[in-house]
């Protein structure tokens, strides 16, 4: 996970602070399991550079990685992504609420009954997962 | 200190092909016309000896700067010429250069004054060397003369024959009588410094800047001529007249150096 | 920190510069944002000495400037100013010369990160090497502030790319960049503090991060809203 391709790929909008884009950067890869619990991250100037992001804002977002118990410092050791389950768990549903929101979102105007949206979406997931086993 | 050595190390650097073009140009032109002149003389010299009228006088190597006065002169005109606009040049070039050296020149860490004087030095560097390589070649065309003329055609003469007998040397360049060289050096080191604040004052003022150079350098024009002509048969004493005129000559280089300083360290634009 | 407080430039009769107030910390990059023509170059050089001002004051750390300035302040102007016959060896060497804080590994590291020739003249480089090599000899100081004037203009994709690298490196440290540009959404994502300028005049001052969290804009978005307004 240190190879700096699987960095380099991410584009900031620049509408949002960049710092809080690191951080969900941070959980997308968690919980696609890019990241997994206990593994050693950059340090804060390494993803600076990496991310090609001020070094004061790859602080900032460690500094709300931290608040937020996404990853945890011991003196000075490099940062890990945590081990609380518990963490994990709220990021995926966190993840898969706000994904689902904005989903729900861009169809709500268009008027179709909850079974027949079940339906197309059972059909589009099979489809996406055989797509992804190929 | 250091640093104003290594700027005035850096001007010559910049100069230095210049330099020894004008060098190489005073050379080659004057062996010409030594080896020219000479010719002539002892063509004159075979003549008459041929004819057999008269015996011809020996000649001399003063006798042969003399003939060649403007041939001489030429490539010194051309040097004083180039050294004169270089006054300009060495300032102006910082700004309307490629490189916009300025830029840089001025953001050193170093005092202005430093860059002024060290502008200033190397003008004066420039000018001597020209003079003192015009002394070596001097020496060196007196064996080229003695080298190429018979002995019998030939006399003696002293270096400082030599020297005066050509105008350019005898006029303004390299006066024999010791207070005359002083004066003469003196009033060209303080035109140096007056021009560089009278260029100091456009870059600073731009247009209006031309103004008051044109204002500054009357002024200490006026100054200058004044302490020349203080009549010595007049009021005061000689003594007291040269006290005068030293008096006025190291208020204007103070006034000149104060003002050119504070230009450089407070008010130039890049 | 470099302060500048109510800084007046007059050139002529037209003032350049009209009580320009804002502070540049150190640890930050802080960028100068206005039109062509707003007084951005103008105060770089005030900063400098490289232009008297008319009014106000200009400090850093606490100190006004003076000779000291100039090696606790590296300036990158928008042009090498590098004699055209001098080689690349040979500036450097200069820089050493003059700057007691010249650091000569980091001017070799810099070299090599931007993949420049020793031998090479400073009149021929293109225009993005001769950026590059403006950038190492502004960077090789070890110096508290760095101000560098349009770093990116007029300067080819590739070249811009590894320039801004530079701010996220360790090149840049802990050192404060205060930086202009009239195009600033390439290095938005780059920037602390953004200072917009218009006819000389302060018209916005304001944390990038803060204006994304709390107005949802962009840079641009704040920079069109104010200097095109």
């Amino acid at each position: 996970m240190n190879n700096v391709n699987d960095w380099a790929d991410i584009s900031f909008n620049s509408r949002d602070p960049v710092y809080l884009q690191v951080v969900r950067m941070f959980k997308e890869k968690i919980v696609t399991g890019v990241l997994h619990s206990g593994q050693t991250i950059p340090s804060r100037r390494e993803l600076a550079a990496l991310l090609k992001i001020n070094p004061n804002t790859a602080q900032r977002a460690y500094k709300e990685m931290e608040d937020q118990r996404l990853i945890v410092t011991e003196g000075n050791s490099p940062s890990r992504i945590t081990l609380e389950s518990d963490v994990l768990r709220q990021i995926r549903s966190e993840l898969l609420g706000g994904a689902v929101e904005a989903f729900v979102a861009s169809i709500r105007n268009i008027d179709v009954p909850l079974d027949e949206l079940l339906d197309v979406i059972r059909r589009k997931y099979s489809e996406a997962q055989e797509d992804k086993d190929d | 200190m250091n640093r104003y050595v290594k700027l005035v190390h850096m001007e010559v650097h910049r100069f230095r092909y210049v330099l020894f073009g004008m060098m190489l140009l005073t050379a080659i032109w004057q062996t010409i016309g030594v080896i020219y002149y000479a010719k002539v003389r002892m063509d004159g010299w075979r003549e008459a000896a041929r004819l057999g009228n008269y015996a011809p006088r020996p000649f001399s190597f003063a006798d042969i700067i003399g003939d060649s006065q403007f041939w001489f002169a030429l490539p010194i005109l051309i040097s004083i010429t180039v050294l004169g606009l270089y006054i300009f040049l060495i300032w102006y070039r910082d700004w309307i250069g490629r490189d916009k050296f300025a830029y840089r020149m001025f953001a050193l860490p170093t005092a202005r004054s430093n860059i002024y004087l060290a502008k200033a030095t190397a003008i004066l560097l420039f000018v001597f060397s020209m003079v003192s390589f015009q002394l070596l070649l001097l020496l060196l065309e007196r064996q080229l003369f003695n080298g190429i003329v018979p002995s019998d055609y030939r006399m003696s003469s002293l270096f400082s024959e030599a020297v005066a007998a050509n105008r350019v040397f005898e006029l303004p360049l390299l006066p024999l009588e010791g207070v005359r060289f002083v004066v003469y050096y003196g009033t060209g080191i303080l035109a140096v410094f007056v021009l560089f604040t009278a260029i100091l004052l456009e870059r600073c003022y731009r247009w209006l800047g031309i103004v008051y150079a044109i204002l500054y350098v009357a002024a200490c024009g006026t100054a200058i001529g004044f302490a020349a002509n203080l009549n010595p048969y007049g009021y005061f004493y000689p003594s007291e007249i040269t006290a005068i005129r030293l008096g006025i000559y190291l208020v204007v280089m103070g006034v000149t150096l104060a003002l050119g300083f504070r230009l450089v360290s407070k008010k130039i634009t890049v | 920190m470099i302060e500048l407080i109510r800084v007046s430039h007059r050139y002529l009769c037209r003032k350049v510069l009209k009580e320009v107030t804002f502070a540049a910390e150190k640890g930050q990059i802080t960028c100068l944002i206005g039109l062509n023509g707003a007084g951005k170059s103008t105060v770089l050089k005030a900063i400098m000495g490289l232009t008297p001002i008319h009014g106000g004051t200009i400090q850093i750390d606490g100190k006004p400037i003076g000779r000291d300035t100039y090696e606790q302040v590296s300036y990158i102007p928008d042009h090498l100013a590098v004699p055209p016959s001098m080689k690349l060896s040979d500036a450097l060497q200069f820089m050493e010369d003059f700057y007691s804080r010249w650091n000569k590994d980091r001017a070799s590291e810099l070299m090599r990160f931007f993949g420049l020739d020793y031998r090479e003249r400073a009149g021929r480089l293109s225009k993005g090497t001769a950026a590059k090599f403006n950038l190492v000899l502004g960077l090789a100081q070890d110096s508290d502030y760095i101000i560098m004037d349009e770093p990116f203009a007029g300067i080819d994709l590739f070249s811009r790319e590894s320039i801004a690298e530079v701010f996220s490196s360790e090149l840049v440290g802990s050192r404060g960049v205060l930086l202009t540009t009239h195009e600033v959404g390439e290095i938005e994502h780059l920037i602390d503090q953004a200072v917009l300028l218009r006819d000389g005049t302060v018209a916005r001052t304001f944390e990038c991060e803060q204006v994304r969290s709390e107005e949802g804009k962009s840079v641009v978005d704040v920079m069109k809203e104010v200097l095109l307004a």
